[in-house]
């Protein structure tokens, strides 16, 4: 990996959360949600990250942006650590690294019109003042294709695909290289999903726009991302190049997740095993490979030795004891 | 052969029976401010026993209505069935009264909803909440009726089902919640199951374990399933015949291969080029312009008219749901796309 034209580059990233649980007398349990995470990005790249839910891939987006504090690893932008960034280095940082929230009806403010949605962070990070901030707000309505006359309306008037447009108007105010799309068309229908991905590919290839992708849809990530990263209980299992990983997933668990996708074809209709595998609580993970307990080709050691994320191929890694690495390298 | 033609022979036996549900010119209104629109025009189909049909299409197309409409679930004052007939299992639910609609209603037909979380008893353990209905419809008494329900969670094939019966809904996972909703709906062993996006909040291994349950439970029971889905895989993967609906209108319907060897509405058509796929590259997406009308906005004729490319004059005018001239099964709602009928 490594590229040299790595935009962002995250190194053994790790974040705990303490969680107080039980009644009548509460303990304190430790959940790992990330655990050694490393991938690069490179500049107008769509990384796509997916996996089920409680898999760590929404923490990945917020420890990146620093939304909440990684306990582990590192994550530099463009050669500047983010991880020890000063507050005031961080607030410059964030202009060029924006986020994206699947469910925009709760991130817009429902008293805020969305002249001042958008317009906020211009003028709160100095960007533009007085009518030039209107004029910018304009101009972004009119790139994620919207009327100039949305910006004196409030969010309730909007159907749910325009306030995720205006959800991506925001995130582009500040002009960003970066941005974390978090199950952006997860709410949406599929007619209105598709106008989505393709507003969100013409944005990439205009501004080229680097993007970290998360859904837990595999569909929608063939479609949209150049790269792929699988997630399982807070590790990544695998990552490599779209077009390879689709065809031929290495990890059991990339198969049975691509195996388990249903298809518009009733000649291929989806692996219906009777299995009882039940994704394990990320509270307590099984030892070893956390998915040895669903894996149909588990082994003896798989339960005691976690299996180190290694290239098996020219871009293409995977973390599974099936998988020598290729050549040893000096792969991270 | 496909899997879908093996699945409609499988149940060819039973088409002989009369259907376990049938619904006929069915027309369900919704009040919005002070007037009513009809939400569900004129609907009519019909499900045998060991057969799915799958109701399919977007947020407000009308699909979870019909599905309310036939368990007598419409909110009072907002919802009603205006015109048609439901049948179920030989019985005639239209006109029945209230205490009637409850006898059938856990008893000859049940029902799965999205998200088992709302619909099950937070305050109450598992096994009670499946045990209920028994008491309710068969009038079993409590230890009889707690027995039951063990086996019916392992019918379900809930892991440990002895030692989870006095659990609560929270300790267990989403897949294993819509286990227990799966074994509250098949407590009284009914003729027809309706399940309203059964697997929708479920991760997708988890969905594909829920599908195979309910495929399971259909050969086993002999369930007649009417199973509502936004999910076109889904369809392909567990449906028998497909009824794709738009703005309140059944637009589509045919067998399930059929439907996917040649989809000919033009909203079905455009619903297929909008969804990547897992199993190819789709380097364009083909989105459906503009979105679903709201249903004060829905135009008289056909409903897609303001979104399709293919719109005509006649357009203005309500096409039939009208038979392709080659296969008597595919029906299209159509000007141009079914036009040699009368």
């Amino acid at each position: 990996m490594s590229a040299p034209d790595a935009l962002l580059e995250v190194r053994g990233l790790g974040k705990t959360f303490q969680e107080r649980r039980g009644w009548p007398v509460p303990k304190t349990v430790a959940v790992r949600a990330i655990d050694s995470v490393s991938f690069d990005v490179a500049r107008g790249e769509a990384l796509g990250i997916v996996g089920e839910s409680g898999c760590g891939k929404s923490t990945v987006a917020r420890a990146c942006l620093r939304l909440v504090a990684p306990d582990a690893g590192s994550v530099r932008f463009d050669g500047v650590d983010v991880t020890a960034a000063s507050s005031s280095a961080l607030r410059v940082l964030r202009r060029r690294m924006q986020i994206v929230f699947q469910d925009p009806a709760s991130a817009l403010d429902p008293r805020q019109r969305i002249a001042d949605a958008i317009g906020e962070p211009i003028r709160v990070h100095g960007i533009a003042r007085g009518s030039a901030v209107e004029a910018a707000v304009v101009r972004l309505l009119d790139e994620v294709g919207l009327p100039a006359a949305a910006a004196r309306r409030y969010p309730h008037e909007f159907s749910g695909g325009q306030r995720q447009r205006i959800g991506i108007a925001r995130a582009l105010a500040l002009g960003p290289d970066l941005v974390f799309a978090d199950e952006p068309v997860s709410a949406l229908d599929v007619s209105v999903q598709a106008q989505i991905l393709v507003l969100l590919d013409q944005l990439r290839a205009r501004r080229h726009l680097a993007f970290v992708f998360i859904s837990h849809d595999l569909g929608v990530v063939r479609h949209f991302c150049q790269r792929v990263a699988v997630m399982y209980l807070g590790r990544l299992v695998e990552e490599g190049p779209v077009p390879q990983i689709f065809e031929a997933p290495l990890h059991p668990y990339t198969r049975l997740l691509k195996a388990s996708s249903p298809i518009p074809d009733p000649e291929r209709a989806v692996a219906q095993q009777l299995q009882e595998g039940e994704p394990p609580s990320p509270v307590n993970p099984p030892s070893g490979c956390h998915f040895h307990p669903r894996c149909p080709h588990a082994m003896a050691h798989c339960s005691s030795v976690v299996p180190p994320l290694v290239e098996v191929a020219p871009g293409r890694r995977v973390a599974c004891h099936l998988y020598p690495a290729a050549a040893p390298t000096g792969v991270v | 052969m496909s899997v879908a033609t093996a699945r409609s022979e499988a149940r060819a036996d039973d088409a002989a029976e009369s259907p376990a549900l049938v619904v006929e010119g069915l027309t369900t209104s919704i009040r919005i401010e002070r007037h009513w629109f009809d939400a569900v025009r004129d609907v009519s189909f019909d499900v045998h026993r060991r057969e799915t049909l799958a109701l399919v299409g977007e947020s407000g197309c009308g699909k979870s209505l019909t599905a309310l409409s036939v368990m007598g679930l419409l909110p009072a004052g907002v919802g009603r069935v205006t015109r048609g007939r439901i049948v179920v299992d030989g019985v005639e639910m239209t006109g029945a009264s209230d205490a009637q609609v409850q006898a059938m209603r856990g008893d000859r037909i049940g029902m799965v909803f999205q998200e088992p979380m709302t619909s099950l008893n937070p305050v109450l353990p598992v096994g009670y909440q499946i045990a209920e209905s028994l008491v309710e419809h068969r009038g079993m008494g409590n230890r009889e009726a707690r027995l039951r329900a063990l086996e019916l969670m392992e019918l379900v094939r809930i892991p440990a089902a002895a030692e989870r019966l006095d659990a609560y809904p929270h300790q267990f996972s989403g897949g294993m919640r819509q286990r227990v909703m799966i074994a509250i709906a098949l407590a009284c062993a009914p003729k027809v199951l309706i399940a309203d996006e059964p697997t929708t909040a479920l991760d997708v291994t988890i969905q594909a374990q829920v599908l195979a349950l309910l495929a399971d439970l259909q050969r086993r029971e002999g369930l007649a399933v009417l199973l509502i889905t936004h999910n076109l895989g889904v369809v392909a993967s567990v449906a028998d015949r497909v009824m794709v609906m738009y703005g309140g209108d059944v637009v589509e319907t045919a067998p399930v291969d059929e439907f996917f060897r040649r989809p000919t509405h033009p909203y079905s058509e455009a619903l297929l080029a909008a969804m990547p796929r897992v199993d190819r590259s789709s380097d364009s997406l083909a989105p459906i312009p503009g979105q679903v009308p709201g249903l004060p906005e829905l135009p008289s004729g056909c409903r897609f008219q303001s979104r399709c490319a293919l719109r005509v004059a006649r357009c203005a005018e309500r096409p039939p749901l009208a038979a392709l001239a080659d296969a008597p099964t595919h029906g299209v709602r159509c000007w141009v796309r079914a036009p040699e009928t009368p």
